[in-house]
């Protein structure tokens, strides 16, 4: 886990051996993982229902031999290559090297006995980028007062920020808007679930449509994009530094509406936050999930947190007279 | 009447600036960008107040008011940005362009009534 931030990652674990659950429990809460075991006889459908992932930890033996096992493997390569997978090997069998055809499948694999290369895996593939702590609060911060601000009859929370490698696409509508500064390049994303928020808009007393709806919602999250987009600028990125020297490197997005899937064209791992917006009278809520994807650039030795004077200070919303 | 002309690429924006408006019995028109800020006024000779946004397509909000002043000749309409924006630089640009005053949204209604009761009222 990243020494810097309270981040987590969550991973799914394939494995049975219930003898071995304390101890993997305890290596996932002290590294900052949620894990999330499957029992099923369909992995990969309920692998569907997961799309905010970090890894997965497999058991050599969880579809019944290493074969079986390496079949799964390669079924959830197939569908999700961005979920990098760590094999546990068994004690006994751990000497036997795996076939070549494996090798495509995990990126690398330990032993209950030996958790090193599990620690090697998170370092390596989940918490491989270090976000520091100022922007991770600041973000959450901004971002509740941003939601707040529009969804005003509903409560807004924020869940503890995580890592994702999965590049599924929550939901049905999102957007999208670039960050540019000295210390970082690359996207925010505002995903959720066009019903869902419908639903609440329309529960709100007083929210005249003056537009079909779903423009209406599409131009609703527009905005609570744009807000937050500001407030981010504002408290981060300081727009008179070496605006001259800054990289104009672009690399193509490509979205697949069929499958729910968005490439940045880069393998890093995105920073992922979610929030609630609960509607306490009808008990009715939604989920907005927010990415902050770095794909050009991460510098996070140049991040700082803007200060602002006393003198400097208006509050949003208010009026500041020339 | 006095009529309030509010410059916004956001619908929901100029939704809801609109509706407080009305609420408080004022009247107001809108526009999308700077370019469509430019031909309302110069259609609309009762705007006396211009709340706009900076960051909107087409023209942003800064280079309509400097057009405001320049290419319309209009150095008395009052205009508030309302904006995301609070960076001191362009806050100086919009001084010496002539806005008025600066409100970072989300906005709050009584700073708007603020802003009309000390510019136009």
């Amino acid at each position: 886990m990243s020494s810097d931030t309270n981040l987590v990652s969550k991973v799914l674990i394939l494995d049975n051996a219930v003898e071995h659950f304390d101890k993997i429990k305890q290596f996932c809460d002290e590294n900052g993982l949620i894990g999330l075991r499957i029992h099923s006889n369909n992995v990969l459908r309920t692998l569907n229902s997961y799309v905010d992932l970090g890894g997965i930890f497999i058991a050599e033996d969880y579809a019944g031999t290493l074969e079986k096992t390496i079949e799964l493997a390669s079924s959830i390569r197939a569908s999700r290559p961005e979920l990098p997978i760590i094999l546990r090997r068994n004690v006994a069998s751990n000497a036997e090297p795996l076939p070549e055809k494996s090798a495509r499948c995990f990126v690398s694999s330990y032993t209950i006995d030996d958790l090193s290369p599990l620690h090697q895996f998170i370092e390596n593939y989940i918490f491989s980028v270090v976000y520091p702590n100022a922007l991770i609060r600041g973000i959450t911060e901004i971002s509740v007062q941003s939601l707040q601000s529009q969804f005003k009859a509903q409560v807004v929370t924020a869940n503890a920020p995580y890592i994702v490698r999965d590049r599924i696409i929550f939901g049905e509508v999102f957007s999208l808007i670039p960050l540019e500064s000295n210390w970082c390049r690359g996207y925010m994303m505002l995903q959720t679930e066009e019903s869902i928020l419908d639903s609440l808009v329309v529960s709100d007393v007083g929210i005249q449509y003056s537009q079909t709806p779903f423009r209406e919602l599409n131009n609703l999250l527009g905005e609570v994009t744009n807000l937050i987009w500001g407030a981010f600028k504002n408290r981060f990125i300081n727009e008179d530094i070496d605006r001259a020297n800054r990289s104009v490197t672009q690399v193509p997005l490509v979205v697949n509406h069929q499958n729910k899937y968005i490439s940045f064209g880069s393998e890093n791992p995105q920073l992922c936050f979610k929030y609630t917006l609960l509607d306490e009278a009808t008990g009715l809520f939604c989920s907005i999930y927010q990415w902050f994807i770095f794909n050009l650039d991460f510098t996070p030795e140049l991040f700082e947190e803007i200060q602002t004077t006393v003198d400097d200070l208006i509050d949003s919303g208010e009026l500041e007279l020339f | 009447m006095a009529k309030i002309l509010i410059v916004d690429d956001s619908s929901t924006v100029r939704d809801q600036v609109g509706e407080f408006l009305t609420e408080n019995g004022l009247d107001f028109i809108t526009a999308v960008d700077g370019k469509d800020g430019l031909v309302k006024l110069q259609g609309e000779p009762d705007i006396k107040l211009v709340l706009c946004d900076v960051n909107m397509p087409n023209m942003d909000g800064l280079t309509m008011v400097e057009k405001v002043r320049s290419d319309l000749g209009n150095t008395s309409v009052s205009i508030i940005m309302l904006t995301t924006e609070s960076n001191p630089s362009m806050k100086e640009r919009g001084k010496a362009a002539g806005v008025k005053g600066w409100i970072v949204k989300p906005f709050r209604g009584e700073s708007v009534l603020s802003a009309i009761k000390k510019l136009i009222e």
